[in-house]
Protein backbone atom coordinates (compact mmCIF):
# COMPACT_ATOMS: atom_id res chain seq x y z
CA UNK A 1 0.00 0.00 0.00
CA UNK A 2 1.39 3.23 -0.86
CA UNK A 3 0.19 6.75 -0.82
CA UNK A 4 0.71 8.64 -4.20
CA UNK A 5 -1.73 12.44 -5.29
CA UNK A 6 -4.16 11.74 -7.33
CA UNK A 7 -4.21 15.28 -8.54
CA UNK A 8 -0.75 14.60 -9.89
CA UNK A 9 -1.87 11.74 -12.06
CA UNK A 10 -4.41 13.51 -13.41
CA UNK A 11 -2.30 16.21 -14.42
CA UNK A 12 0.12 14.16 -16.10
CA UNK A 13 -2.58 12.39 -18.11
CA UNK A 14 -3.85 15.97 -18.88
CA UNK A 15 -0.51 16.96 -20.57
CA UNK A 16 0.22 13.55 -22.28
CA UNK A 17 -3.47 14.32 -23.85
CA UNK A 18 -2.20 18.15 -24.48
CA UNK A 19 1.27 16.85 -26.73
CA UNK A 20 -1.04 14.08 -27.64
CA UNK A 21 -3.39 16.86 -29.41
CA UNK A 22 -0.93 19.29 -30.77
CA UNK A 23 1.15 16.19 -32.36
CA UNK A 24 -2.25 15.30 -33.97
CA UNK A 25 -2.82 18.85 -35.20
CA UNK A 26 0.45 19.73 -36.38
CA UNK A 27 2.57 16.55 -37.77
CA UNK A 28 2.29 15.61 -41.52
CA UNK A 29 4.01 12.24 -41.65
CA UNK A 30 1.68 9.35 -40.74
CA UNK A 31 4.39 7.52 -38.60
CA UNK A 32 4.57 10.47 -36.74
CA UNK A 33 0.76 10.73 -36.46
CA UNK A 34 0.44 7.60 -35.30
CA UNK A 35 2.87 7.75 -32.24
CA UNK A 36 0.86 11.34 -31.04
CA UNK A 37 -2.59 9.23 -31.22
CA UNK A 38 -0.39 6.34 -29.22
CA UNK A 39 0.62 9.28 -26.96
CA UNK A 40 -3.46 10.61 -26.25
CA UNK A 41 -4.30 6.25 -26.01
CA UNK A 42 -1.69 6.23 -23.23
CA UNK A 43 -3.07 8.80 -21.80
CA UNK A 44 -6.54 7.95 -21.46
CA UNK A 45 -5.32 4.08 -20.67
CA UNK A 46 -3.02 5.83 -17.37
CA UNK A 47 -6.14 7.17 -16.76
CA UNK A 48 -8.30 4.13 -15.80
CA UNK A 49 -5.29 2.27 -14.19
CA UNK A 50 -5.17 5.40 -11.85
CA UNK A 51 -8.85 5.45 -10.83
CA UNK A 52 -8.83 1.36 -10.86
CA UNK A 53 -5.56 1.43 -8.30
CA UNK A 54 -7.01 4.59 -5.82
CA UNK A 55 -10.59 2.84 -6.14
CA UNK A 56 -10.21 -0.11 -4.32
CA UNK A 57 -12.22 -3.44 -3.39
CA UNK A 58 -12.97 -5.21 -6.54
CA UNK A 59 -14.49 -2.55 -8.03
CA UNK A 60 -11.20 -1.14 -9.11
CA UNK A 61 -10.35 -4.39 -11.29
CA UNK A 62 -12.74 -3.46 -13.86
CA UNK A 63 -10.61 -0.21 -14.48
CA UNK A 64 -7.64 -2.36 -15.25
CA UNK A 65 -9.75 -5.03 -17.34
CA UNK A 66 -11.01 -1.99 -19.47
CA UNK A 67 -6.98 -0.79 -19.75
CA UNK A 68 -5.75 -4.61 -20.61
CA UNK A 69 -8.84 -4.26 -23.58
CA UNK A 70 -7.31 -0.61 -24.67
CA UNK A 71 -3.71 -1.57 -25.17
CA UNK A 72 -4.96 -4.42 -27.35
CA UNK A 73 -6.82 -2.18 -28.88
CA UNK A 74 -4.09 0.01 -29.32
CA UNK A 75 -1.78 -2.38 -30.74
CA UNK A 76 -4.37 -3.37 -33.31
CA UNK A 77 -4.55 0.50 -34.22
CA UNK A 78 -1.10 0.61 -34.76
CA UNK A 79 -0.77 -2.74 -37.00
CA UNK A 80 -3.80 -1.27 -39.28
CA UNK A 81 -1.93 2.25 -39.36
CA UNK A 82 0.99 0.68 -40.39
CA UNK A 83 -0.78 -1.22 -43.05
CA UNK A 84 -2.47 2.20 -44.39
CA UNK A 85 1.42 3.59 -43.90
CA UNK A 86 2.68 0.87 -46.38
CA UNK A 87 -0.45 1.08 -48.84
CA UNK A 88 0.32 4.94 -48.80
CA UNK A 89 3.92 4.72 -49.60
CA UNK A 90 3.34 2.30 -52.59
CA UNK A 91 0.41 4.48 -53.96
CA UNK A 92 1.81 7.83 -53.89
CA UNK A 93 5.69 7.13 -52.72
CA UNK A 94 5.31 9.27 -49.86
CA UNK A 95 3.89 9.22 -46.07
CA UNK A 96 3.02 12.31 -46.18
CA UNK A 97 -0.62 12.97 -45.24
CA UNK A 98 -1.07 15.93 -46.94
CA UNK A 99 -1.08 14.49 -50.08
CA UNK A 100 -3.49 11.46 -49.70
CA UNK A 101 -6.39 13.38 -50.89
CA UNK A 102 -7.81 10.83 -52.74
CA UNK A 103 -11.25 11.14 -50.89
CA UNK A 104 -11.26 14.77 -50.90
CA UNK A 105 -14.63 16.52 -52.50
CA UNK B 1 6.04 7.33 1.16
CA UNK B 2 7.90 10.14 0.46
CA UNK B 3 10.12 8.30 -1.98
CA UNK B 4 7.29 6.93 -4.00
CA UNK B 5 6.30 10.36 -4.60
CA UNK B 6 9.86 11.51 -5.15
CA UNK B 7 10.22 8.70 -7.96
CA UNK B 8 6.41 9.50 -9.32
CA UNK B 9 7.60 13.21 -9.67
CA UNK B 10 10.57 12.24 -11.71
CA UNK B 11 9.08 9.32 -14.14
CA UNK B 12 5.75 11.89 -14.52
CA UNK B 13 8.64 14.64 -15.91
CA UNK B 14 10.31 12.20 -18.07
CA UNK B 15 7.11 11.12 -19.86
CA UNK B 16 6.05 14.44 -20.97
CA UNK B 17 9.74 15.68 -22.38
CA UNK B 18 9.87 11.84 -24.24
CA UNK B 19 6.54 12.62 -25.52
CA UNK B 20 7.81 15.97 -26.80
CA UNK B 21 10.64 15.13 -28.05
CA UNK B 22 9.55 11.95 -29.51
CA UNK B 23 7.37 14.59 -31.54
CA UNK B 24 10.15 17.46 -31.94
CA UNK B 25 13.19 15.68 -32.86
CA UNK B 26 13.64 15.64 -37.03
CA UNK B 27 14.87 12.14 -37.31
CA UNK B 28 11.86 9.61 -37.62
CA UNK B 29 14.65 6.95 -35.92
CA UNK B 30 15.43 9.35 -33.04
CA UNK B 31 11.83 10.03 -32.64
CA UNK B 32 11.38 5.18 -32.17
CA UNK B 33 13.93 5.52 -29.72
CA UNK B 34 11.90 8.92 -27.76
CA UNK B 35 8.73 7.00 -28.37
CA UNK B 36 10.26 3.30 -26.86
CA UNK B 37 11.68 4.94 -23.84
CA UNK B 38 8.06 7.11 -22.94
CA UNK B 39 6.48 3.50 -23.06
CA UNK B 40 8.82 2.21 -20.73
CA UNK B 41 8.49 5.11 -18.49
CA UNK B 42 4.69 4.29 -18.45
CA UNK B 43 5.24 0.69 -17.86
CA UNK B 44 7.04 1.96 -14.51
CA UNK B 45 4.21 4.30 -13.58
CA UNK B 46 2.07 1.03 -13.74
CA UNK B 47 4.49 -0.76 -11.56
CA UNK B 48 4.52 2.09 -9.07
CA UNK B 49 0.20 2.17 -9.09
CA UNK B 50 0.60 -1.55 -8.01
CA UNK B 51 -0.53 -2.86 -11.68
CA UNK B 52 2.49 -5.59 -12.55
CA UNK B 53 0.56 -7.29 -14.77
CA UNK B 54 -0.24 -3.86 -17.11
CA UNK B 55 3.27 -3.08 -16.77
CA UNK B 56 4.47 -6.38 -18.45
CA UNK B 57 1.81 -5.87 -21.03
CA UNK B 58 3.30 -2.07 -21.90
CA UNK B 59 6.42 -3.52 -21.60
CA UNK B 60 5.31 -6.41 -23.98
CA UNK B 61 3.28 -4.88 -26.53
CA UNK B 62 4.24 -0.88 -26.36
CA UNK B 63 7.76 -0.75 -25.74
CA UNK B 64 8.30 -4.49 -27.65
CA UNK B 65 5.48 -4.90 -30.36
CA UNK B 66 4.81 -1.24 -31.54
CA UNK B 67 8.05 -0.15 -31.02
CA UNK B 68 9.43 -2.57 -33.71
CA UNK B 69 6.74 -2.19 -35.63
CA UNK B 70 6.72 1.61 -36.13
CA UNK B 71 10.80 0.83 -36.87
CA UNK B 72 10.01 -1.76 -39.13
CA UNK B 73 7.51 1.14 -41.56
CA UNK B 74 10.19 3.29 -40.71
CA UNK B 75 12.57 0.49 -42.44
CA UNK B 76 10.49 0.13 -45.81
CA UNK B 77 8.97 3.56 -46.80
CA UNK B 78 12.64 5.32 -46.79
CA UNK B 79 15.77 4.79 -49.08
CA UNK B 80 17.82 6.34 -45.84
CA UNK B 81 16.11 5.42 -42.56
CA UNK B 82 18.27 8.44 -41.14
CA UNK B 83 17.08 11.00 -43.30
CA UNK B 84 15.44 14.35 -41.66
CA UNK B 85 11.92 14.90 -41.83
CA UNK B 86 11.44 18.53 -43.04
CA UNK B 87 10.36 20.88 -40.62
CA UNK B 88 7.03 21.69 -39.84
CA UNK B 89 5.68 25.03 -38.60
CA UNK B 90 4.10 25.05 -35.41
CA UNK B 91 1.41 27.02 -35.74
CA UNK B 92 -1.40 29.12 -33.44
CA UNK B 93 -4.12 27.38 -33.57
CA UNK B 94 -2.65 23.63 -32.42
CA UNK B 95 -0.81 25.16 -29.65
CA UNK B 96 -3.44 27.10 -28.46
CA UNK B 97 -6.53 24.10 -28.89
CA UNK B 98 -3.21 21.91 -26.75
CA UNK B 99 -3.45 24.37 -23.97
CA UNK B 100 -6.98 25.48 -23.86
CA UNK B 101 -7.75 21.29 -23.23
CA UNK B 102 -4.63 21.52 -20.74
CA UNK B 103 -5.87 23.88 -19.04
CA UNK B 104 -9.61 22.88 -18.75
CA UNK B 105 -8.59 19.19 -17.62
CA UNK B 106 -6.32 20.72 -15.17
CA UNK B 107 -9.47 22.88 -14.18
CA UNK B 108 -11.52 19.89 -13.95
CA UNK B 109 -9.01 18.23 -11.87
CA UNK B 110 -9.20 20.63 -8.96
CA UNK B 111 -12.22 19.30 -8.67
CA UNK B 112 -11.18 15.61 -7.27
CA UNK B 113 -9.44 15.42 -3.65
CA UNK B 114 -6.55 17.12 -3.47
CA UNK B 115 -4.88 14.77 -0.83
CA UNK B 116 -3.00 11.11 -1.44
CA UNK B 117 -4.87 8.42 -2.28
CA UNK B 118 -3.85 4.83 -1.01
CA UNK B 119 -2.90 2.87 -3.73
CA UNK B 120 -4.38 -0.60 -3.57
CA UNK B 121 -2.86 -3.70 -5.16
CA UNK B 122 -4.71 -6.87 -6.62
CA UNK B 123 -3.14 -9.60 -7.67
CA UNK B 124 -2.95 -10.98 -11.33
CA UNK B 125 -5.32 -14.09 -10.40
CA UNK B 126 -8.02 -11.23 -9.63
CA UNK B 127 -7.29 -9.65 -12.66
CA UNK B 128 -7.80 -12.55 -14.66
CA UNK B 129 -10.75 -13.50 -12.57
CA UNK B 130 -12.62 -10.21 -13.54
CA UNK B 131 -10.92 -10.20 -17.14
CA UNK B 132 -12.23 -13.38 -18.77
CA UNK B 133 -15.50 -14.10 -16.39
CA UNK B 134 -17.05 -10.95 -15.51
CA UNK B 135 -15.92 -9.11 -18.85
CA UNK B 136 -15.49 -12.54 -20.87
CA UNK B 137 -18.19 -11.57 -23.80
CA UNK B 138 -16.12 -7.74 -24.27
CA UNK B 139 -12.53 -9.91 -24.40
CA UNK B 140 -14.22 -12.19 -27.04
CA UNK B 141 -15.52 -8.78 -29.05
CA UNK B 142 -11.90 -7.67 -28.90
CA UNK B 143 -10.76 -10.79 -30.17
CA UNK B 144 -12.65 -10.67 -33.10
CA UNK B 145 -12.24 -6.58 -34.05
CA UNK B 146 -8.73 -7.64 -33.62
CA UNK B 147 -9.04 -10.61 -36.19
CA UNK B 148 -10.96 -8.22 -38.35
CA UNK B 149 -8.68 -5.39 -38.19
CA UNK B 150 -5.42 -7.74 -38.90
CA UNK B 151 -7.38 -9.37 -41.59
CA UNK B 152 -8.25 -5.11 -43.10
CA UNK B 153 -4.28 -4.64 -42.72
CA UNK B 154 -3.16 -7.72 -44.49
CA UNK B 155 -5.55 -6.88 -47.47
CA UNK B 156 -4.25 -3.07 -47.48
CA UNK B 157 -0.64 -4.42 -48.01
CA UNK B 158 -1.34 -7.79 -50.39
CA UNK B 159 0.72 -8.26 -53.49
CA UNK B 160 -0.72 -7.43 -56.32
CA UNK B 161 -3.33 -4.40 -54.99
CA UNK B 162 -3.23 -1.19 -56.98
Amino acid sequence: MTDLPIVGFLGLSAALLAVGIFGILTRRNFILLLIAIEISMNAAILNFVYFAAFRGATSGLTGQSIAVVLIGFAATEVAVGLGIVLALNRLKGTINVAQATELKL
Amino acid sequence: MILEQLAFAGLAVIAVVTAILALFVRELVHTILWIALFFVDISAIYFLLEAPFLGVLQLGVYAGAVTVLLLFGIMVTRKRIFSREAATGVGAVPVALALVTFIFLIATVGEFPQSAGTVHSYSPYDLSQNLFNVNGPWLLLLGLIMLGAVGGAIYLVREGRE
